[in-house]
């Protein structure tokens, strides 16, 4: 489909903006490059910015991040806050993956103690964390009393029945657990979905990587993160699994029935919503607490089955592999935050879908070990060339309702990548990257190689530049494991 | 019903996956789409469809009854893991389609799975009529 041409005015050098006009209640605001722009002009992403612009009671601005491309309904890379007083929840905003978000664990290993043995590191992994897709999760006899306590009590219970340690929650953005779960508002298919899934990776874009640390921007932040150069670190990039999903097309059923009788309308019927204050919107927001906190429990579960499968492959205990969680992040999730928006504060429900939270220093909602040097933001790459540690800056709090980007981005149609990949080898394409990869489906693997995605240098280089998130680490993979 | 077999093929879109279908008649576009859902999880080629499942799905008019019958499908295969090989549409009236999949559970060590689909997106999604045939496009979320 092509696109058309927009009207952008470039406000500051990474900075665009997209007049307000016709339905649009706020103008939109899109961070890039003039490089990352170009790419974005013949893209519908733009249009997507604009249709986000429409829903009532939006503020400020409808933002995409440089990551930004095509969704449904949002773009991903877009965020929108809205006023809880008269604005809109829209599950779109959110997408069916509800807390899809990447964790990332230290340990005590360089990348000399493992080069040689990575083969059998991937490979248990790969065997102790199964991807959810014909077959059976990591905690098999799920029970559905058991479900919901997971429902309601999110990393905490994946702590309690033998996966990872209390202090690992204060390592997540809600400590692991979205307040208000209503395990009640979850339909009987999602919970059915979700008893198979814990501890499962899933497939399309969710990967665990291994990396090691290549390269530090800010030691002083590195330092006080725990990370030094030549370290091997795991990146785990997956969500909420079928239960997320189900309860994402169960609400979008309700919203759309919701939004005539409120009388709302927009250009794209997934941008479909419902006042915040209205039922609609609040068993929404409980539902999605709910999924969320699968979401995390999965997350969990998958970190200590990595650790199990380290300990396996090298021989070696807790102490001496030293694993332990940086930081956990959501980057498909709306949330009740409080923003100065015009000099005043007013709590917001910011969507962020395809973006991540990245809050400033001194923010009383990030862990004390960290108040000095703000939010860790964890930006999965494309698998062969690297991934980032950012952490969240002032800037993101004046400007971006304390969000930055979530990851690569894709430039490239799954059809198209397809096509690139064919004549290619795989795993030979992967080890002339130095990185020993363990796929289920070789179909998803070709659609999510390295060459369909945004160089994430230029993403992250965008974000740092206009002040929103800095650099700290950059990894390169070594491992990588995907469904 | 014997329907007129349809065609589908995929489309472009940076981020999820999406079908074209065509087809003579409205039996024939619901089960072209279904076995192009099917198609994007894993290659039908060495699906046996020896098993097979009754799928119904009801909605007012043909695209809210086509988004339910490829919601009811992608069910089967994230509650049961089947993956069909062909559809086949025994009933539709205006409110209401009744169908059978044939195919089975996937096996990863037999099958060539190609995707988890999240879901059926209403994004860009369009039943419509052109020169006699019947067309719809969709596009999920993987």
């Amino acid at each position: 489909m092509p696109g058309e041409e927009i009207k952008l005015d470039r406000i500051e050098e990474f900075l665009w903006q997209i007049p307000k006009q016709g339905g649009m209640r706020v103008p939109g605001r899109i961070y890039a490059t003039e490089k990352l722009m170009s790419g974005l002009k013949s893209d519908n992403s733009l249009r997507q910015v604009m249709n986000v612009a429409h829903l009532p009671g939006i503020v400020g601005y409808s933002l995409a991040m440089p990551d930004i491309h095509w969704g449904y309904g949002f773009p991903i890379g877009g965020v929108a806050a809205l006023s809880i007083d008269d604005g809109v929840i829209s599950p779109g905003g959110v997408g069916y993956d509800i807390n899809c978000g990447v964790r990332l664990v230290k340990t005590s290993l360089v990348f000399e103690d493992v080069k040689d043995r990575l083969g059998s590191i991937v490979d248990a992994i790969f065997s102790l964390i199964p991807s959810g897709v014909g077959s059976e999760g990591a905690i098999p006899k799920l029970s559905k009393q058991d479900e919901k306590r997971l429902l309601r009590d999110g990393a905490g219970w994946a702590i309690k029945a033998g996966y990872g340690r209390n202090e690992d929650l204060s390592y997540m953005e809600e400590g692991g657990r979205l307040a208000g779960a209503d395990a009640d508002l979850v339909s009987d298919r999602a919970l059915e979905r979700g008893l198979k899934q814990v501890g499962t990776l899933g497939s399309g874009n969710h990967f665990l990587e291994i990396g090691r640390v290549e390269e530090i921007y800010l030691p002083q932040t590195a330092d006080a993160l725990g990370l030094f150069a030549g370290e091997i670190v795991v990146l785990i990039h997956t969500g909420s699994r079928g239960l997320g999903y189900q309860v994402c097309e169960d609400s979008l059923k309700v919203m759309s029935k919701a939004m005539a009788n409120y009388r709302i309308e927009l250009p794209d019927r997934q941008l479909a919503c419902a006042p915040i204050r209205s039922p609609e919107g609040q068993d929404y927001l409980a539902s999605m607490a709910a999924a969320a906190n699968y979401a995390w429990a999965n997350r969990q579960v998958i970190m200590s089955q990595a650790e199990k499968a380290f300990m396996q492959a090298l021989g070696i205990g807790p102490k001496e592999l030293g694993f332990s969680l940086i930081y956990d992040v959501c980057h498909n999730i709306a949330k009740i935050e409080e923003h100065v928006v015009d000099g005043k504060k007013q709590l917001l429900c910011v969507h962020r879908k395809g973006a991540t939270r990245a809050f400033a220093p001194g923010h009383p909602q990030i862990p004390a070990a960290y108040q000095d040097i703000g939010q860790p933001v964890l930006i999965p790459g494309d698998m062969g060339r690297y991934s980032y540690l950012l952490v969240g800056a002032d800037a993101a709090m004046e400007k971006t309702f304390g969000s930055t980007c979530h990851g690569a981005g894709r430039m490239m149609s799954r059809a198209q990548s397809k096509k690139q990949s064919q004549g290619i080898n795989i795993d030979q394409e992967m080890a002339r990257r130095g990185v020993v990869a363990r796929y289920r489906g070789r179909g998803t693997m070709a659609e999510e190689m390295p060459h369909a995605y945004k160089d994430v240098a230029d993403v992250v280089e965008t974000m740092d530049l206009a002040g929103i998130s800095k650099r700290v680490a950059r990894f390169r993979p070594v491992g990588v494991v995907k469904g | 019903m014997n329907e007129e077999r349809g065609t589908f093929r995929e489309i472009e879109h940076t981020a999820d996956l999406g079908i074209e279908i065509t087809a003579a008649d409205l039996p024939g576009l619901f089960a072209a789409a279904g076995e192009g859902l099917f198609s994007l999880i894993a290659d039908p080629e060495n699906i046996d469809p020896r098993d097979q499942v009754a799928v119904s799905a009801v909605g007012a008019g043909p695209e809210e009854l086509l988004h339910a019958w490829l919601r009811e499908l992608l069910t089967q295969f994230n509650l049961d893991g089947f993956v069909g090989k062909t559809c086949v549409v025994e009933r539709l009236t205006d409110g209401r389609v009744d169908g059978v999949a044939h195919g089975e559970t996937l096996d990863l060590s037999r099958h060539r799975f190609r995707t988890e689909i999240k879901g059926v997106t209403y994004h860009d999604f369009k039943v419509w009529q052109e020169n006699g045939a019947w067309h719809a496009r969709v596009i999920f979320d993987v």
